[in-house]
């Protein structure tokens, strides 16, 4: 018989490490053409933070994402970037991103206030363009105003570092800030149950997550799709086994992750709840995309059978023995 | 160990080299014909990054020899676009956001690509299928699906 | 100008690096080459404790077309690495704690000359007593893995007075909650190339980390950290597994002897034994409910093994403290946590930093909660949910974007339209 059931799970996550300081830094240039060069120490890993950064700046200079160029970690290129991890890069790395377009942008709104004769809180940078928040008819576009720059031997160079408002923790009590900011996430799981064969199918999975601002919103979907199917793995199969020390199972012939055939459908919601601290307001989702999914299905497979699963993964074997402690009462 | 000769059509080219016969398609490929897009993430034809095409059937390059593909056409990511315009998949992978670190797309794609050469009209469960033999750790597979579906409907 | 008005943030925009991807132009470390390059490989351990009581890689040095092979006496700088807790050697001195410690390494000119040499070095162990479970770890007379105790972390989290607060509860759960040791199975396997050339070493390398990379292999070499650079090449796939070092250090050390450039591709093998793993996590829980549904009282006691280096350990302890208690308003948290050191395969990072463990723990109390309560389980969190204003168990005042009511409404809203 296949038994289906439904179940809820949420989460909260900080963003950035633990009660420590975890600063990140960018490098940038406006170059006389209008094309850019950003340099962010943050490693792009497949999650996108390359284009993320590209698109935080291009939104902060009023420029195209198409006139940045990234180059990141190269360590004798690009400042510090600490670890693509902890959800932080769009956070931190994001922030310093913004903070060095804001100071190329110092210099660039000055010659753009005196050519436009414009005061430089009044100037818009958009669409690469230049103009009066009072008056948009007074305009210069981005060319003129880096020929402009140019005349005036001036360059568009900024540098950007940023360290989430963190405290240390106490020792003996670990009273303090561990996070500057938190993202949140709720997800509902449908399952089946196959209670001849004990196998768990995911059918479907809705997502939600406060991500706070999201900058690409392909990209948010990707990380909480990638992370609902590697909770699913997490949830009922995957697992290393190990006997005197020594891994059993190194090799995906043995240690089996989810294929395309496994995945659910998954529906992602994306919740924006921005806030002050992040780039426009973005937090992180690397991270909660996967957590509540795990609980989410075992909540699920509860609901199914009635068996509140402590142990994991929930594997054919554990349903077909709790089922037959279940016939046995 | 005596090298062999191997002629092969590789990416619609006529090829023949000298190689060792223990010599595995997927170092063949890479090293001698310089086609990298051919990864290898196990080595025992579990994880489909080293998918090639092979006579239109998708095939794992780690768990071949060199002398297997004497008289075959093969087809790496590198034969897929042609006189630099995109195949129709490259352009959805890309649309769909099916790409995240890339290390299993050159073998995803031509997974694929060998499905929708046999069937230009796969289902969702067939296309399912016909991924199931790569794996992918980034993307949970949604977007990847969504990219052969807009491909199927170009 | 409004701050709501974006002309990029927001845009789905193609992700700067797709046309190279899916034309498989993109560069992975194994895809490096350069003129005159050499292969590395590591001969690891294949015990888990043992003092090395004789090692000999003449014959594998006498093998033609091997260029040499380097022990921890050929380490210039400081052989200790670690993101957190220096404490893995960069090759193994004083002993062996784990299987797959990396002893020797070598370079040749083929990846096949490099696994003829591994196979003709010989060894042997003194054996140590092995321990693999967290209860030998900490008993008294066990030996000692680093220094003089195997306790790896130990925390403690107290708000309110939980002890009143339980004697007040009309409904209290109690569980233990484990979970698994998992493997981050990034699909690409741990590579890298390093040069070494006017006095820079350069890596390139698969990582999460590169100026963490930096300031190691700068210290296994003995060299400023200008001297050194890291190249990020593309990266396939981490999830935390490409945090710690993997061949970075080795390859550049190779690569300094000998002047050449050297080249290391793990196996699936290697890199799934070798990198840090999930920790596997037993979490008894205890949670106290008024009748009307809020939550009073939670405590917890976890346990975690680390298995033989730190590596990410005390990031992964720290994180699950602060979020066992999930995201609601708990006014009396009580936390206790014990990592311990074994000769189990080293835990580290891995996506969500032990917070995955936890939310199993909280989320499975908050569901028994409320099937005892008999309340819908969103009704449940939506009245204990964080807000602007929850004071968390550590006394931050949460003051900025806190969403967690949305979510739940937004979840529940999705999943009555497709379930």
């Amino acid at each position: 018989m296949k038994k289906r059931g439904r179940g809820v799970a949420s989460m909260w996550y900080g963003i950035g490490n633990t009660g420590l300081p975890n600063p990140a830094a960018a490098f940038i240039e406006v170059l006389s053409d209008t094309s850019v060069n950003l340099m962010v120490g943050c490693a792009d890993i497949g999650q996108g933070s390359t284009t993320a950064m590209a698109q935080i700046a291009a939104e902060e200079l009023g420029l195209d994402y198409e006139d940045i160029h990234v180059t990141s970690a190269d360590t004798m290129v690009t400042p510090e970037g600490g670890a693509t991890s902890a959800s932080r890069q769009t956070l931190i790395s994001g922030n310093a991103t913004k903070l060095a377009a804001r100071q190329a942008k110092g210099t660039l709104a000055e010659v753009a206030s005196g050519f436009l004769n414009v005061p430089e809180e009044d100037l818009i940078f958009r669409n690469r363009e230049i103009y009066s928040c009072k008056d948009n008819s007074v305009r210069m576009t981005y060319k003129e105003l880096m020929a402009e720059m140019k005349k005036h031997g001036r360059l568009a160079v900024g540098a950007g570092a940023y360290n989430p408002k963190t405290t240390y923790l106490d020792p003996q009590t670990m009273a303090g800030i561990p996070y500057e900011v938190y993202s949140y996430a709720t997800t509902i799981a449908e399952v089946e149950v196959d209670t001849e064969t004990g196998e768990v199918e995911v059918l479907k999975v809705v997502s939600a997550h406060d991500v706070g601002r999201s900058i690409n919103d392909v990209m948010v979907e990707g990380q909480i799709e990638g992370g609902v199917v590697m909770g699913e793995g997490f949830a009922v199969f995957e697992k290393v086994e190990y006997s005197n020390g020594v891994i059993k199972n190194p090799i995906f012939s043995k240690y089996l992750i989810p294929t395309a055939m496994d995945a659910p459908d998954i529906y992602s919601v994306v919740v924006e709840c921005e806030g002050e601290c992040g780039a426009y307001g973005a937090k992180g989702v690397g991270e909660p995309a996967l957590i509540p999914s795990i609980p989410a299905i075992a909540a699920a497979v509860e609901d199914a059978i009635g068996v509140h699963f402590t142990s994991l993964p929930i594997t054919p074997t554990d349903v077909l023995r709790e089922l037959d402690k279940q016939k046995e009462r | 160990m005596e090298k062999i000769r191997v002629s092969f059509n590789l990416n619609n080219e006529d090829v023949t080299i000298e190689t060792f016969p223990n010599k595995r398609v997927v170092d063949m490929l890479r090293e001698d014909f310089g086609c990298t897009s051919v990864k290898e993430g196990c080595g025992e034809g579990e994880c489909g990054a080293c998918t090639v095409i092979r006579n239109g059937e998708p095939v794992t390059s780690c768990t071949m020899l060199a002398g297997q593909v004497a008289g075959d056409r093969i087809v790496t990511l590198e034969g897929l676009s042609k006189n630099g315009e995109l195949d129709i998949l490259q352009k959805t992978f890309m649309e769909a956001g099916a790409v995240q670190c890339g290390f299993c797309t050159p073998g995803m794609i031509l997974s694929a690509k060998a499905l929708l050469m046999k069937n230009p009209h796969p289902t969702r469960e067939e296309i399912r299928r016909a991924l199931s033999g790569n794996l992918c750790r980034c993307t949970g597979y949604t977007k990847i699906i969504k990219a052969v579906e807009m491909a199927i409907e170009e | 100008m409004s701050d709501r008005d974006f002309t990029v943030i927001g845009q789905s925009v193609i992700r700067k690096e797709a046309l190279s991807k899916v034309l498989g132009e993109a560069k992975f470390a194994a895809d490096y080459k350069f003129d005159g390059m050499l292969y590395g490989g590591v001969f690891r351990s294949t015990v888990p404790h043992a003092a090395i009581k004789r090692f000999d890689a003449s014959k594998a040095l006498a093998l033609p077309g091997v260029a040499c092979v380097l022990t921890a006496k050929d380490i210039p700088g400081k052989n200790k690495t670690g993101i957190i807790i220096k404490d893995e050697p960069c090759l193994v001195d004083d002993k062996v704690r784990r299987v797959g410690d990396a002893i020797a390494l070598v370079a040749a000119d083929t990846p096949e000359r490099v696994h003829e040499a591994l196979d003709l070095m010989e060894i042997e162990y003194d054996l140590l007593e092995p321990i693999f479970t967290i209860e030998r770890a900490l008993e008294e007379d066990s030996p000692k893995i680093h220094g003089t105790t195997n306790i790896h972390a130990k925390k403690h989290l107290e708000c309110g007075d939980v002890d009143a607060a339980f004697a007040k509860c009309d409904v209290i759960v109690e569980n233990t909650y484990s979970t698994q040791m998992l493997s981050h199975m990034f699909i690409e396997p741990d590579a890298g190339v390093a040069t070494y050339k006017d006095k820079i070493i350069t890596v390139y390398a698969s990582t999460q980390n590169p100026h963490y990379d930096r300031s190691d292999v700068a210290g296994v070499l003995g060299l400023p950290s200008n001297r050194v650079r890291i190249v990020q090449v593309t990266t396939g796939g981490g999830f935390g597994g490409k945090l710690d070092i993997s061949v970075q250090c080795h390859i550049a050390l190779l690569a300094y002897h000998i002047g050449k450039p050297v080249k290391m591709v793990r196996s699936r093998t290697e890199s799934t034994i070798v990198s840090a793993k999930r920790h596997p996590m037993t979490m008894r829980a205890k949670t106290g409910a008024t009748k009307d549904g809020k939550i009073q009282a939670v405590e917890v006691f976890m346990t975690g093994d680390t298995g033989a280096y730190a590596s990410y350990g005390p990031a992964v302890i720290t994180r699950a403290v602060v979020h066992c208690m999930g995201p609601y308003e708990v006014p009396n948290v009580r936390v206790d946590a014990v990592f311990v050191y074994t000769n189990n395969p080293m835990s580290g990072a891995m996506r969500g930093f032990g917070v995955p463990q936890a939310a199993y723990c909280h989320e499975g109390q908050m569901n028994a909660i409320a099937k005892e309560l008999k309340m819908d389980p969103i009704e449940l969190r939506l009245l204990n949910a964080h807000r602007i204003g929850t004071t968390i168990a550590t006394g931050q005042v949460l003051t900025d974007s806190v969403g967690f009511k949305e979510t739940l409404l937004a979840a529940a809203a999705k999943a009555k339209e497709v379930m």
